[in-house]
C-alpha cells in the first residue's frame, strides 16, 4: 500500500494552485497562448507541407521557358520535335497559360489552355469538378473555373459566363461549364481552364507558339543531364528542373515560416520571463510555506511531488487547452490571419480548406518544448529551498 | 528521553560573522516531564527547541531523543522523526494563512496518506477538544489570535507526538488567552507526553505542573 497514489498530496497541490489564483491564471494564460501559437504554426506548416508534397509529385520533370531581355516570352512549338530526340525524354508538352487581369474586380485570373475536354480527360475532370454535365459539353466555348473565380464573376453580374477582352478589343464569350471542388482550392481557386485555342485567342498568341514546354523524363537521375543538353541546345532558354521548383517552394515556405518566428519569439520571451522569475527563486511566502511543511514532517520528496503536481496540472492543462484550441482554429476555423501569411501574395487569395494533417512528432515536439521546461523551472527552486534547514527557511 | 551532550550551535550571519546561540549545553529530560525553558529574549531558548525538533543541527555535540542520535540523521529521516515524534507550537503559529483551519491541521498527516474516514474522525476529535468546531472551514487568516493558536496546537497534536514543544506560546496572546493555553497544557500532562515550553512570560513561573525549569542566559545554562 506504500506506493498507493497520495490523493491528499494531489488535493493539496490543487488547493495551492487556487490559493495563488491570480498568478497561476496569468501563467496559464501566457502558457496557453504560447503553445497555441506554436502548435497552430506547426499544424499550418504541416498541412501546407503535405499539400505541397502532393503538388511536387505532379510537377513536370523539366520546364523550358524562352527568355528575351531577361523576361519570359513565348516559345516556338517547332522546338518540340528536337526536344523529343533527346534520349530519356518520354513526353514533350507545350503549355498555354498566363494571367488575365479583370480590371473591374482588380484581380488576376490564371488561365490555362488545354487541348480540349476530350473523352480521355472526362474521367479525371469529373473527379475534380462539381456542377458539370460532361454529356452537355460544347467543348469550344466552355470553361472550368475555381471557386474564387466563380464568386468574383457572380459578384460582378457575370452569371454563368464571362466576356474576355482580346488584345485587339474583341470579346470572347465563355460559359462556365463547371466549378472545381472545394478541396482543390489551394491549387484551383483563381484558375480558369479552357480550350487551348480559346486561350491563345484571349492572349493574342499565334498557333505556333506556347507559353512554355514541359518534359517528362522516365528516369529522375537523367534529369540534370537532359536539362544541361537543353541549355546547350537552346541558349535563349531557361531550363527549370523539378528539383529547382521544389527548392523554390521550400524557400518561400521557409521565408514565411520566418515571419512566424518573430511572433513566436515575442511570446517565447514572455514565457521565459516567467520561467526566469520562477527559476531565480521563490517568493518569501512560498519559501516560508516550504519551511512550515518541512517543520511538520514533510520530506523533500513530498514537497517536490507536491510542486510537481502543481506544475504538471498548470502546464498540462495549458498544453491540452492550447492544443485543442489550435486544432479548432486551424482545422475548423481554417486559421484566419495566420493562414494568409503562408499563402502570401496573390490578388485573388485562394480560400482553400487546410487539409487535416496530424503527426505524433509535432505533438511530442510541442509537449517537450513546453511542459517539462515549466515543470523543471518550478521544481528546481523548490528543491533548493527544500534542502535547506527548515528553521533557516522559516526565519 | 531527551539528552543534550555538550551542544553548541553557531550561526553564520549575512556579513559572515559568527554568532554562537548556545554553548556547551548539557540537558537531560525524562519521558513525560513538563519542562520550562526560561530566559530573556535572545538567550538561546528557541535554538534549543529547534535542535530537539531536528529543525537544525548542532555545530558541536550530540542531541539524542528516545535513543536516536537525531543530530546525525539525514534530512529525510529528520522529517520522518518530526512527523512521528514532535508536535511544535511556534511563537508566531506558522500556520499557512491561505488554508482553512482544518487544512492546516491536516497538513502533517498528508505525507502518510491516511484513510479518509480516519482523517475526518481525527479532525472532529481535535476540533472538538479545542472547541473550534465552528471554525473548521474558515481561513486561518480570518481567525482571532487565540483561535489561531488553538489551530496551531491541534496541528501539533494531530500525529499523537511523544514530544510537544511550544516556543513563546503566549507572546502574542492577552492574559485570558494565555491562561487558556496554560489550562490546555495542564490537561495534556498525562505522564506519556514530554512537553517543553520556552517562555519568559511570568505566568509560567511557579506553575505546579511544571516538573523542571531550565534557565538560559547568553546561550549558557545557569
Amino acid at each position: 500500500m506504500k506506493n498507493k497514489f497520495n490523493i491528499h498530496l494531489f488535493e493539496f497541490a490543487l488547493s495551492s494552485i487556487f490559493r495563488r489564483g491570480a498568478k497561476n491564471i496569468f501563467i496559464f494564460f501566457v502558457f496557453t497562448l504560447l503553445i497555441f501559437l506554436l502548435s497552430s504554426v506547426l499544424f499550418i506548416s504541416n498541412s501546407f507541407k503535405s499539400e505541397l508534397d502532393k503538388t511536387v509529385n505532379v510537377l513536370p520533370s523539366i520546364i523550358v521557358q524562352r527568355l528575351l531581355a531577361g523576361r519570359q516570352v513565348s516559345i516556338p512549338t517547332s522546338r518540340i520535335d528536337k526536344l523529343l530526340t533527346i534520349e530519356g525524354v518520354s513526353k514533350v508538352i507545350p503549355r498555354i497559360w498566363g494571367y488575365y487581369y479583370f480590371a473591374k474586380a482588380g484581380v488576376n485570373f490564371s488561365l490555362i489552355g488545354i487541348d480540349d475536354f476530350g473523352d480521355q480527360y472526362k474521367k479525371s475532370y469529373s473527379r475534380l469538378v462539381e456542377k458539370f454535365d460532361f454529356s452537355k459539353l460544347t467543348y469550344k466555348s466552355q470553361m472550368l473555373v475555381g471557386k474564387g473565380v466563380e464568386a468574383i464573376l457572380k459578384s460582378n453580374y457575370y452569371d454563368g459566363y464571362f466576356n474576355f477582352i482580346k488584345p485587339d478589343g474583341d470579346f470572347v464569350k465563355m460559359t462556365i461549364g463547371g466549378v472545381f471542388k472545394g478541396d482543390t482550392r489551394l491549387e484551383s481557386n483563381d484558375v480558369i481552364l479552357l480550350p487551348k485555342q480559346k486561350a491563345l485567342e484571349i492572349f493574342g498568341m499565334s498557333d505556333d507558339v506556347a507559353t512554355d514546354i514541359v518534359l517528362k523524363v522516365a528516369n529522375p537521375v537523367e534529369i540534370p543531364n537532359i536539362a544541361k543538353k537543353i541549355s546547350q541546345m537552346y541558349p535563349d532558354c531557361r531550363v527549370i528542373t523539378k528539383e529547382d521548383l521544389v527548392k523554390s517552394y521550400q524557400n518561400i515556405f521557409d521565408y514565411k515560416g520566418g515571419l512566424f518566428l518573430v511572433l513566436f519569439v515575442i511570446s517565447a520571451f514572455t514565457f521565459f520571463m516567467i520561467i526566469y522569475d520562477k527559476a531565480s527563486g521563490l517568493s518569501s511566502e512560498e519559501k516560508k510555506e516550504i519551511g512550515i511543511l518541512k517543520a511538520v514532517g514533510w520530506k523533500i520528496d513530498n514537497i517536490l511531488k507536491e510542486k510537481f503536481y502543481e506544475a504538471f496540472v498548470i502546464s498540462f492543462l495549458s498544453f491540452i487547452t492550447a492544443f485543442c484550441l489550435s486544432l479548432f482554429y486551424v482545422f475548423f476555423m481554417n486559421a484566419p490571419i495566420l493562414r494568409n501569411i503562408f499563402i502570401g501574395y496573390s490578388t485573388l487569395k485562394p480560400d482553400f480548406i487546410l487539409p487535416f494533417s496530424f503527426n505524433f512528432q509535432t505533438f511530442s515536439i510541442i509537449f517537450f518544448l513546453t511542459v517539462p521546461i515549466y515543470i523543471a523551472a518550478t521544481i528546481i527552486p523548490s528543491w533548493r529551498v527544500a534542502t535547506m534547514d527548515a528553521e533557516e527557511v522559516m526565519r | 528521553m531527551i539528552e543534550f551532550k555538550n551542544v553548541t550551535k553557531t550561526f553564520i550571519l549575512d556579513n559572515r560573522d559568527e554568532m554562537t546561540a548556545i554553548k556547551n549545553i548539557n540537558v537531560h529530560i525524562k519521558k513525560g516531564e513538563i519542562i520550562l525553558l526560561e530566559g530573556p529574549s535572545g538567550s538561546g531558548k528557541s535554538t534549543i527547541l529547534s535542535l530537539i525538533a531536528a529543525l537544525s543541527k548542532p555545530t558541536n555535540g550530540e542531541v539524542t531523543v528516545d535513543g536516536k542520535r537525531i543530530s546525525k540523521l539525514s534530512d529525510d529521516f529528520t522529517s520522518v522523526f518530526r512527523r512521528e515524534n514532535i508536535g511544535f507550537i511556534f511563537q508566531k503559529f506558522n500556520l499557512i494563512s491561505t488554508l482553512s483551519a482544518k487544512e492546516n491541521v491536516m497538513v502533517p498527516l498528508i505525507p502518510s496518506n491516511p484513510d479518509e474516514i480516519i482523517l475526518e474522525s481525527r479532525m472532529s476529535e481535535l476540533f472538538e477538544k479545542f472547541s473550534i468546531q465552528s471554525k473548521m472551514n474558515i481561513l486561518v487568516k480570518n481567525l482571532s489570535g487565540g483561535e489561531q493558536q488553538r489551530v496551531a496546537i491541534a496541528r501539533a497534536l494531530v500525529n499523537n507526538p511523544s514530544v510537544i514543544i511550544a516556543d513563546e506560546p503566549t507572546a502574542n496572546l492577552d492574559k485570558k488567552l494565555s491562561l487558556d493555553f496554560i489550562d490546555i497544557i495542564k490537561k495534556l500532562k498525562d505522564g506519556i507526553n514530554t512537553i517543553i515550553i520556552a517562555s519568559h512570560d511570568p505566568l509560567f513561573f511557579d506553575l505546579d505542573f511544571i516538573d523542571k525549569t531550565i534557565s538560559i542566559k547568553n546561550g549558557e545554562m545557569i
